[in-house]
């Protein structure tokens, strides 16, 4: 579930956790660690992807989420 | 427990909170701003909105009558708000506009003032095209360049009495360790600006309740709040909610530029029939409620269908138009999914009950009827909350403010036994390690409003049954929810405050004895018309009696 930390660029400034508007995210201070903690929380809202200055996060979006969409042409 | 003095308290760090937190700030008010994530990118707001409804003179004229009337008469307005608020919503809108462009808000990406979307037939247009990602990172700057103290992840979850009843301060959690502690925030005056109740209802997807429109962090706080300490409240029985991708929740409807049809590529109202970049697809602005209604009446499925749109005007929308508004996470998906909406179509539904523009009564200064106590946007209940509304009344609330707190210096301190209760309550959750998880009484509250305060049709009898069961649940979660750690506390405090606030939504619906707009009672199926014109109010004295009246609009 969303989102994903790239551990090798994430130096764990701690911002995302900061940002994050439904408490997502988590700084573990003792192993400085990034942690998605409540990650069924998420509102998929990129805060965290925007803020980022390592560029270490993205969003995965969950099948649950599916966008609903149909074929103008109809079904072949 | 830590202890904060100030002269004017916003609860709640979005766009209506900053502003106020702006304008008082100007008028020499001591002030704190209380929010429960970070105020760079919290709320609805969080990344952005690129609808400012305004009016500006060298655009639309100086006929203000033709202004009031037509953005009046318009989806953002909608018929339960008093016009008396609107016209100093759209008397203010330009001042917030240059305000906000003075602070670094690119209200202008193309240099001119540009309206698009949310568009009503032969009307001029009023929703301003802006940038608005970067809104709460340059409003939280602005806030404390006026001297206001910003506390970052503080749940707020009651106000306080001194000793003659009179409002003195509010009491929460801060959430920003593993361990809670107890906040108390003594002042002379209050601003409530939590925003819309996100979380009452069943989300479109069920088993994932944070999957709604609007930020799932909203969740009534300020009305609960607002309602417990004897505000009066207004338009409860008045049941909304928002339209949008199916099952991908998301705000920002007005973003779109394409045309809603059926399956065959037919539209249905006699609106649009070509995507309109200037006007947007008005089809649910007319018909709010076409998705869900199409889909009853065995009329479903109902697409945006963006497949006559221009390459240009996608890519606008998709790359420019979505980041602006804080959607872009549509874009992502539609790219990571393979959905092309030049050839693809995307299923619109009604999403479920959020009680936004429904809530807390306020005058043209946006007082409440207690006195020093203020409310704004989407938490309010009689005007328009959303992005402009916030803006104007949030600064209307601090410029009030500000005199209030000057005026007011004889407030008594509170008196630490009323803290008491609290410490007691939160101990008590954190005490039950492996008590009840909230979102075991999240998912109770949100079926017996789905059943028993029903969008669709409600009875005396479903209601009051619904009544006692919101009770039951009530005395359940007191006996046995456990929390274990801040994060939980915090959760576990926002589904009482939505179990709290039930209790006007179900009392304003059994009142209203006929059917009207979105309150559907199959026992009084008729109009009463002796109530045309009328909005329901509804307060509670602290020692529990309640009082329901009908007021005409103002």
């Amino acid at each position: 579930m969303p989102p994903i930390i790239d551990v090798k660029k994430c130096k764990a400034c701690g911002y995302c956790a900061e940002i994050c508007p439904l408490d997502v995210l988590y700084l573990n201070k003792q192993i400085r660690k990034l942690i998605v903690r409540y990650p069924e929380e998420c509102w998929h809202c990129k805060a965290c992807v925007k803020d980022c200055p390592v560029n270490a996060i993205s969003i995965r979006y969950p099948l649950s989420h599916m966008m609903l969409h149909f074929p103008k042409e109809g079904l072949k | 427990m830590k202890t904060y003095n100030c002269e004017f308290l916003c609860v709640g760090g979005g766009v209506g909170g900053l502003m106020a937190a702006i304008a008082a700030g100007k008028k020499g008010a001591d002030v704190i701003i209380a929010e429960k994530a970070d105020t760079r990118r919290s709320g609805s707001g969080a990344n952005g909105n690129d609808h400012f409804h305004c009016y500006i003179p060298e655009c639309h004229g100086t006929d203000t009558e033709r202004v009031y009337r037509e953005i009046g008469s318009s989806f953002d307005a909608g018929p339960w708000v008093d016009m008396e608020l609107t016209k100093v919503w759209i008397d203010r809108s330009f001042e917030v506009i240059q305000m906000w462009e003075d602070m670094g808000i690119n209200m202008r990406p193309t240099g001119v003032w540009k309206f698009e979307g949310h568009g009503m037939p032969g009307q001029q247009l009023y929703n301003l095209k802006f940038d608005g990602a970067l809104q709460k990172s340059c409003l939280t700057r602005e806030a404390k360049q006026q001297g206001a103290r910003i506390l970052n992840h503080i749940i707020i979850h009651d106000l306080l009495a001194d000793k003659d009843g009179r409002l003195a301060g509010a009491i929460g959690v801060d959430i920003s360790e593993e361990i809670p502690e107890t906040v108390m925030i003594q002042c002379e005056a209050v601003l409530l600006a939590t925003g819309m109740v996100s979380r009452m209802y069943p989300s479109i997807t069920p088993a994932y309740m944070f999957n709604t429109p609007c930020c799932p962090a909203t969740t009534g706080d300020a009305q609960a709040m607002a309602y417990r300490f004897g505000a009066r409240l207004v338009n409860m029985d008045m049941l909304n909610g928002h339209a949008g991708p199916k099952y991908f929740a998301r705000g920002g409807k007005g973003t779109w530029i394409g045309v809603s049809t059926d399956i065959r590529g037919n539209t249905f109202t006699p609106y649009n029939s070509k995507p309109s970049r200037a006007t947007g697809d008005i089809t649910a602005d007319v018909w709010p409620t076409c998705y869900r209604d199409r889909l009853k009446k065995g009329k479903g499925p109902t697409f945006m269908n963006c497949t006559e749109t221009s390459p240009e005007d996608l890519d606008y929308m998709l790359h420019t138009a979505m980041v602006s508004e804080g959607i872009d996470s549509i874009t992502d998906y539609c790219e990571h999914y393979g959905i092309d909406l030049s050839s693809d179509m995307v299923e619109f539904g009604t999403y479920p009950i959020m009680m936004g523009q429904r809530g807390i009564e306020i005058d043209t200064h946006a007082r409440t009827s207690v006195p020093g106590l203020y409310a704004a946007g989407n938490c309010t209940g009689n005007v328009n909350g959303s992005l402009c509304g916030a803006a104007v009344f949030g600064m209307t609330a601090g410029e009030d403010a500000a005199d209030y707190v000057k005026n007011t210096k004889d407030i008594s301190r509170i008196d630490p036994a009323d803290i008491q209760k609290y410490e007691d309550l939160y101990q008590d959750l954190l005490s039950r390690s492996d008590g009840a998880h909230w979102k075991e009484a999240a998912s109770s509250l949100q079926n017996i409003m789905n059943e028993y305060a029903s969008a669709d049709q409600q009875s005396e009898d479903m209601l009051n049954a619904g009544i006692e069961y919101m009770r039951q649940l009530k005395a359940n979660c007191y006996k046995e929810l456990g929390c274990s750690n801040s994060h939980e506390l915090m959760r576990s405090l926002e589904v009482l405050n939505m179990i709290d606030l039930s209790e006007p939504i179900f009392l304003c619906s059994r009142n209203r004895k006929e059917t009207r707009g979105p309150h559907v009672r199959c026992d009084y199926d008729f109009t009463d018309i002796t109530l045309n014109g009328k909005f329901q109010t509804i307060y509670k004295e602290r020692n529990g009696t309640v009082h329901m009246d009908y007021r005409y609009k103002r």
